[in-house]
């Protein structure tokens, strides 16, 4: 590279971070030739968590080269983190390792062979037509993910509901969301937060529980940071977590607090709030009520006032261990309670747990309680994990129990009502939901489901107690088709693999945490016969419907028909859903046409009823007559704000009374120790991705056990020995980092490495919340021994056995 | 050669001895800082397996609370990573 275009670029570089802060350089680059760094830009989402960061990427030749921010967005405000910057090199023809051709065996024992793609789409109509014929609708099933485009989970669930007639229908983000759909939906009334990321900028006290948001969302975390620095004496942070991480950094006030124990810290913040007389009489009047138990039965605030009682900052200390006084307790509900907007955070360290639903109900209760909700800074906002967790899978019908926009299965209306807009008989759809996460793999242990389809996500590893759930996999009487990018565990025990598209190599919408609808339009090819979903699903659809003579599931794909699969297709079927399945919904999306998505910066917040409101980004907070179009529209008397969500009649926000309850399993004198597992910044998931980035890869190329150094001294245990994790469900060995991270008691493993030693889900337990079906991945009990002094190990990734 | 243009959040009450430290290491060229504790800067490094050691560097000062990259060029590295058969 000349020197020239070598400064040129990094000019470039230093002009384009200089913007973002408005400092003046001593230098431009106009009247510059600037193909020097790019041939064209292409605006798109990075695919590596739920933030929804916008970017463009550089493509020279064909090629993936360059990435930058766009400033304009406001998501990321033109921020990237360490994995967005590096996660074009999975694209194209950048990586050796991509998937490029369809792969069969009719056995698992056997090495597969490449096919092609009319093969493998007949291969796979055949064998769930045959699951159909011979066991029933529900022998067959599509497990998706929160990674997949809306337009692809859309189709998905079209022609598994109406074509094949089950609601076995499920996506990863059961493991990861569904408790936060349940407490929003128990609490407001209605999915996903009501605010929105502008809140950062206006929050003055951060409740920050269960997440490590520096490392697991650290663009946003970016912004937290921003506000607390400019505003210090202002602005609180509070981190409540068993686990002092990176977050705690920039927190005033850490709440170390053992596992398990976070309902009772949470209702002893409202028993300070109800005693110190920090509630907002006028608030609850208006617009909440008071619930308990199953029958969601309706009971007075005494009532509330009388269960909260129980709940002493005193005692729940003693509950709470930890670090946890009845002072801190104190100081955390002040500034919660009084700070002019409150703003809530948390991940799965809420989510995933027995009690899920209520931990999520309980951070509720304290912003129905106080008022800290609808205002400027005040929100309770549950960040998602995956880029299309909210958009594709909760929006979208991606859940056994879900229909698009927010129906439920169950309810005949609504059922009806999707099977008019489809064009199909009525009562094709089944009136019973399909099987949830845990339940689906157990009955594809059970050999009742006989032909599975698994898109974008391996099961294999990331399932709680993982072993258990990979025997029935490997049944050979169960017929697995397994969609990605790369080989994973889960490809290991496929019959028939089909390359797929990655980001940026097709066309369509992630919606991310803050209800925000973002479009990616190709930019790159993708590699060898690699193709996008949409296309495999209309085809494979069009082969079941002769298979199984059945002209109904032709008609669930007939719209989109002769449509070419890199971006007519997609549209076609964003189309569809938003301009009929969308309409009147809660969700509505009618204004948020590709047309429109591509004029904007990043995308449009639903509610976004006409391409007017869309334009301007859509809604930023929802329930406000003025700001909230529809709360204008539902209005039913003069008050500001407009709970019209569609799962309470009653339009009012719910305060529940939910007791404390503990993990399934606690430690006990044969399995001492809580194990709690979780994400470390540079790799993601199951690390079929971010592992094959040598980078990131070299930066962590093994998971860890974390220990706190006075149980390691206990057990003479010195970092990086190898250390013996063990359950009443699997064992793992991994190499200990001695560190004051996890609390005593406490183990704390990274969940990203495939190497069967080190595959934490081999040892957590798949209890699970009985209201959202979520598994309790952060807790469960363990024993962990020295086994030698360090070894010298490997990094592992499964590779493609042909 | 990758290059990358980064915004640095330093603490604001420590920003000159975030400065000596930051300059201090090699491949990173400062462009400018303010009252805030911004500092613009460019990291340039043989690949970017080194940007993101440096960029782990960086993170290890502690007056520094975050590192935002805001553009990134490796048109080199991808063109010498051609697979190409044969
Ligand atoms: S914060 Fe998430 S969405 Fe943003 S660049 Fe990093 S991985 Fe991508």
């Amino acid at each position: 590279m000349g020197l020239s275009r070598r400064e040129f670029i990094k000019r470039t570089a230093a002009l384009t971070a200089a913007s973002y802060v408005g400092m003046n350089l001593p230098f431009t680059n106009e009247k510059t030739v600037h193909a020097a760094d790019a041939d064209s830009w292409h605006k798109g989402t990075c695919r590596l968590c739920g933030s929804g960061c916008r970017l463009e990427l550089g493509v020279k030749n064909g090629r993936a080269v360059a990435l930058r921010g766009i400033p304009e967005s406001r998501t990321n405000k033109g921020y990237l983190c360490m994995k967005g910057m590096l996660f074009y090199k999975l694209m194209g023809n950048n990586h050796p390792e991509r998937l490029k051709k369809p792969l069969y065996r009719a056995r698992k024992d056997q090495p597969f062979k490449e096919i092609s793609w009319d093969e493998a789409l007949d291969i796979a109509a055949k064998e769930f037509a045959k699951a159909v014929k011979k066991y029933g609708n529900d022998s067959v099933a599509y497990y998706g993910s929160g990674q997949a485009l809306t337009e692809e989970t859309y189709i998905f669930q079209k022609v598994m509901r109406g074509g094949l007639q089950t609601n076995n229908v499920e996506g990863n983000p059961r493991l990861c969301m569904a408790s936060a759909v349940g407490g929003y939906i128990t609490s407001f009334g209605a999915d996903e937060p009501i605010g929105s990321y502008t809140n950062f900028e206006r929050a003055s006290c951060f409740f920050i529980i269960g997440s490590n948001t520096a490392e697991a969302h650290p663009v946003l975390f970016r912004r937290i940071m921003r506000r607390k620095l400019d505003n210090r004496d202002r602005v609180k942070v509070i981190n409540a977590d068993p686990r002092v991480s990176p977050t705690s950094r920039i927190a005033d006030l850490h709440l170390q607090f053992e596992p398990g124990t976070d309902l009772a810290l949470l209702n002893a913040m409202a028993y300070v709030i109800l005693e110190d007389k920090l509630y907002d009489e006028d608030f609850i009047n208006n617009y909440a009520v008071f619930r308990m138990g199953k029958e969601k039965k309706q009971v007075d605030f005494k009532k509330y006032k009388e269960f909260i009682k129980d709940y002493t900052p005193e005692k729940a200390a003693r509950t709470c261990g930890g670090n946890i006084t009845p002072e801190k307790i104190r100081k955390a509900a002040h500034w919660f309670a009084k700070s002019e907007g409150t703003m809530s955070l948390w991940t799965m360290g809420i989510n995933q747990r027995k009690r899920g639903v209520w931990a999520n109900n309980l951070i509720h209760n304290l912003h129905i309680l106080t008022g800290q909700l609808c205002k400027p800074g005040a929100d309770s906002f549950s960040l998602t994990g995956q880029p299309n967790a909210c958009g594709g899978v909760r929006e979208g019908g991606g859940l056994c129990h879900i229909l698009p926009a927010h129906r439920l299965v169950k309810k005949d209306k609504l059922r009806h009502e999707v099977e008019r807009l489809w064009g199909i008989p009525e009562g094709r759809i089944p009136p019973k939901p399909g099987y949830h996460t845990v339940a689906m793999f157990e009955a594809v242990n059970q050999g009742k489901i006989k032909a599975i389809w698994i898109n974008c996500t391996s099961p294999a590893q990331s399932l709680p107690n993982c072993d258990k759930y990979r025997k029935g996999m490997k049944r050979e009487d169960v017929f697995m088709v397994v969609t990605d990018i790369f080989p994973t565990k889960t490809t290991e025990l496929a019959n028939l693999i089909l390359p797929t598209a990655f980001i940026f190599e097709k066309t369509g919408v992630y919606g991310c945490t803050e209800r925000r609808s973002q479009l990616t339009a190709k930019a790159v090819d993708a590699p060898g016969e690699a193709k996008p979903e949409v296309w495999m699903v209309r085809e494979w659809a069009l082969r079941l419907a002769k298979e199984l003579k059945d002209p109904v599931i032709k008609k669930c794909v007939e719209p989109f028909l002769g449509k070419e699969p890199d971006y007519e297709l997609p549209k076609a079927i964003w189309d569809e859903y938003t301009q009929k399945l969308t309409k009147g919904r809660d969700n509505d999306l009618r204004g948020a046409t590709y047309e429109v998505l591509e004029k904007l910066p990043d995308g449009v917040q639903w509610p976004a009823p006409t391409k007017e409101w869309a334009l301007k980004g859509g809604t930023d907070i929802k329930f406000v007559r003025g700001l909230d179009p529809l709360a204008d529209k539902h209005a039913k008397n003069e008050l500001p704000f407009q709970f019209y969500g569609p799962a309470h009649p009653d339009r009012k926000l719910w305060i529940w009374l939910r007791p404390q309850k503990g993990p399934e399993e606690m430690p006990d004198s044969q399995y001492p120790f809580y194990l709690s597992t979780g994400r470390i910044i540079d790799h993601w998931h199951t690390s079929s991705m971010t592992g094959r980035i040598k980078e990131l890869m070299r930066a962590n190329p093994y998971a860890y056990v974390e220990i706190n150094p006075k149980d390691a001294e206990k057990l003479g245990i010195k970092p990086g020995d190898m250390v013996e994790v063990v359950s009443r469900r699997g064992r793992n060995v991994l190499p200990a980092k001695v560190y004051v991270g996890p609390c005593e008691g406490m183990v704390f493993v990274y969940w990203h490495d495939q190497d069967e030693d080190r595959m934490i889900n081999r040892v957590t337990k798949d209890a699970f919340d009985p209201g959202s079906k979520e598994p309790e991945f952060k807790i469960c009990a363990c024993r962990i021994k020295k086994v030698s002094g360090p070894k010298p190990l490997t990094p592992f990734l499964v590779q493609l056995k042909a | 050669m990758p290059i990358g243009g980064f915004v640095i959040n330093v603490d604001p009450e420590r920003i000159e001895e975030s400065l000596v430290r930051l300059k201090g290491l090699a491949g990173v060229e400062i462009h400018g800082s303010d009252s805030k504790g911004n500092v613009v800067a460019v990291l340039e490094s043989a690949t970017s397996e080194d940007m993101e050691k440096m960029v782990k560097d960086i993170m290890k000062i502690e007056t520094v609370f975050s590192v935002g990259l805001t553009y990134f060029h490796a048109e080199d590295e991808v063109e010498k990573k051609e697979y190409r058969k044969k």
